[in-house]
């Protein structure tokens, strides 16, 4: 190889170095914010003893979320559901068709979406209407001295 | 062989539409007289650097928010990642390394004579570029929002009163309101982000224009043979030194930039200004005209070394180039930059350290064991229902955290069972460690130091000082075990008239139990 190739093969390949270190720190900075969401943690949402067993309570929960360097304050409502002994779970009040909130029909015993008319059942099962899947579960637990009921969100 | 001819036709075919062979060649094809050398090299090290400044500056941009509210922490949170670090890491070095190839760049134009006939105009278009480096760098620095950033601002601005005739109509442009806020960030982030940026290129753009219309100047004396084409020959020793330059700022900006300093606090009396390394200078001249004078070191002796710069071309007339030949010239700039030199280095001594520059104060070391103590992690773990303390992104006030220490349930309803009641002290160190553990993890400390620490902040900090940190009304007890020894110190502590009789200081011997007197005891006599 003769001199002028050889230091035309330095000249690219630095280049090409210097701009591919480049492309992949900027690449990854653009696309990976790894702290941008938290995960879940335990809320509380309610004492014991404002629940009444197999009727879905609403809880309008505020819960704060990391998006990324602002704290957000978002609103969510979730139903609480107690078999009147120990075990407790949650549902979404977000109905899984078009995201309107659903609403709890004390004379049906049915969760009625507003918008398209999506029912489901107490355990948030589709009974009817366009939804395509059941309600959201969110897990749910009595705190260790069982006087309140935390959900995870 | 398929593959190379319609490799080659495609090539054929872009060169009909395109024409790139034309630019190609314009760019990389120049021609250079013999002996041009690695002295030439500092332009395209330039070029290099703005363009990583350049493209960092604009990746920033994608999580930088300009508003006192959100802009310290959205800075926290882009250095909070890695690729993050790097960014920004780069970005803040990248421009001490653009002054420095800036000033190189510059003597060898002197040293050269390059800016001699008929190259005056892209001796002005360079000037220029250095001016708004430094515009850049101004600006750029209050964008962190932290106290490093404010309270330079605060002399930048000062300093911008001192304008003859126009000084508060120039500060008032400055700070956009009555006060440094948030008209003040929004400017200067435009300013830093579009106008600088758009006037970079344009006078990026004429002073290469220029160049490449008279040719660059050359080796002082021409030197026989044939030119050569700027690529690969020179293009070699360009690249060669870019990538030394870009390795050693990767080096630099790995771990990132400097830690980011407490959040701005424009009513923090006690925080001394400290600019830029590279203003240092300038900010050192400043000291030595107080009162009515200020406007010469502020105003007088730049302006006069600017003017110089810019007449340079017409105060060193004449064909002759060669640097032996001219030493007046020479001498003056040898004697400038000498001042530069002296200036900085007597600004950087000069300029006392900050106490959140060095290692945690006892009082923050002793908030750790009092937050342990406290039961803040019943709440402020990973599992728990508040983020864990090192994980905390905002970074409330002081008065905030007193109050949220004091009495969580009036900041954070709901809490079941309220922690330990804290008295003002303990607070107060409660929250220096949050506040420094915000902005820096904790480090390795002893458990000895840990339990001294706790005592310290309880019942010392009110009187005494250690590290700069605690109350005036006691000895200062930074350096106490060369004085006395463990034993005395001991006795003190637990009854001090038993060793001097006027000593105004309570008796801790019944506050503190015998462990503790030996813990604080024994801390106290091995500082030295």
């Amino acid at each position: 190889m003769d001199r002028r190739r050889a230091l035309a093969l330095f000249v690219n390949t630095t280049v090409a170095f210097i701009g591919s270190a480049l492309s992949a720190v900027l690449g990854a900075f653009a696309l990976g914010p790894s702290r941008a969401w938290q995960s879940a943690r335990w809320v509380r949402a309610g004492a014991l003893t404002d629940l009444t067993p197999n009727v879905p309570v609403p809880r309008v929960l505020v819960i704060s979320r990391q998006d990324g360097w602002y704290r957000e304050r978002a609103r969510e409502t979730v139903f609480l559901v107690w078999d009147g002994d120990k075990s407790i779970h949650a549902l979404s009040a977000t109905c899984t068709h078009l995201g309107c909130q659903v609403r709890w029909d004390t004379d049906t015993t049915n969760f009625r979406c507003p918008c398209h008319g999506g029912v489901f059942d107490a355990q948030g099962h589709v009974v009817s209407g366009p939804p395509p899947r059941p309600l959201d579960r969110i897990e749910a637990r009595l705190d260790p001295s069982g006087a309140d009921v935390l959900v995870r969100l | 062989m398929k593959f190379r001819r319609s490799a080659s036709g495609l090539g054929e075919w872009l060169q009909s539409r395109t024409g790139f062979r034309g630019a190609r060649h314009a760019l990389l094809d120049e021609q250079l007289p013999p002996g041009t050398g690695w002295f030439f090299t500092l332009g395209s090290v330039l070029l290099a650097l703005l363009g990583v400044q350049l493209l960092t500056g604009a990746f920033l941009t994608l999580y930088y928010a300009p508003t006192p509210d959100h802009a310290y922490d959205s800075i926290r949170f882009i250095v909070s990642t890695a690729p993050g670090r790097i960014v920004h890491g780069l970005h803040h070095y990248g421009s001490s390394f653009i002054v420095v190839a800036i000033v190189l760049h510059m003597l060898r134009v002197v040293a050269f004579g390059s800016y001699k006939p008929p190259r005056e105009a892209t001796w002005l278009s360079g000037l220029a570029l250095f001016g708004l480096v430094l515009a850049f760098s101004l600006t750029g620095y209050l964008l962190p929002w932290d106290q490093r950033a404010y309270w330079a601002t605060v002399v930048t601005i000062n300093v911008a009163k001192l304008t003859p005739l126009a000084g508060e109509l120039a500060a008032g442009v400055l700070r956009g309101g009555d006060s440094i806020g948030a008209l003040t960030l929004t400017r200067w982030y435009a300013v830093h982000v579009i106008f600088l940026p758009a006037l970079l290129i344009l006078l990026v753009v004429l002073h290469v224009v220029l160049m490449r219309r008279h040719g660059i100047s050359g080796p002082v004396r021409s030197r026989p043979g044939p030119m050569t084409p700027f690529y690969p020959w020179q293009a070699a020793r360009d690249t060669a030194v870019v990538a030394v330059v870009l390795a050693t700022m990767a080096a630099f900006a790995w771990n990132g930039a400097p830690p980011l300093e407490g959040r701005a606090d424009p009513t923090d009396a006690t925080y001394v200004p400290r600019p830029e390394w590279y203003f240092l200078g300038l900010f050192q001249l400043l000291k030595y005209f107080p009162g009515k004078w200020e406007v010469v070191g502020g105003m007088v002796v730049p302006g006069l070394a600017a003017a110089f710069l810019i007449l340079l071309p017409w105060l060193d007339r004449g064909p002759e180039r060669n640097p032996r030949k001219r030493p007046a010239v020479l001498l003056a700039v040898a004697i400038g930059m000498a001042g530069v030199v002296t200036l900085t280095t007597l600004g950087w001594r000069d300029s006392p350290r900050n106490r959140e520059a060095t290692a945690w104060t006892l009082r923050e070391i002793g908030g750790r064991t009092l937050v342990q103590q406290t039961g803040c992690a019943r709440c402020h773990s990973e599992e728990g229902l508040a983020d864990s303390l090192e994980a905390l992104t905002s970074s409330r006030g002081t008065e905030w955290l007193a109050g949220h220490v004091a009495d969580p349930e009036m900041i954070a309803p709901g809490l079941r069972e309220p922690p330990a009641r804290r008295d003002e002290r303990e607070v107060a160190a409660i929250v220096a460690y949050v506040h420094r553990l915000a902005r820096q993890p904790y480090p390795a400390i002893p458990r000895e130091t840990e339990v001294a620490g706790a005592i310290f902040a309880r019942f010392c900090v009110g009187c005494h000082t250690i590290d700069a940190d605690g109350g005036k009304d006691g000895p200062d007890l930074s350096a106490i075990g060369s004085k006395r020894d463990q034993d005395t110190l001991r006795r003190i502590i637990t009854h001090p008239t038993s060793v001097n009789p006027d000593a105004e200081m309570p008796a801790f011997g019944k506050r503190l139990t015998p462990a503790e007197l030996d813990a604080i005891s024994r801390y106290l006599a091995a500082r030295r």
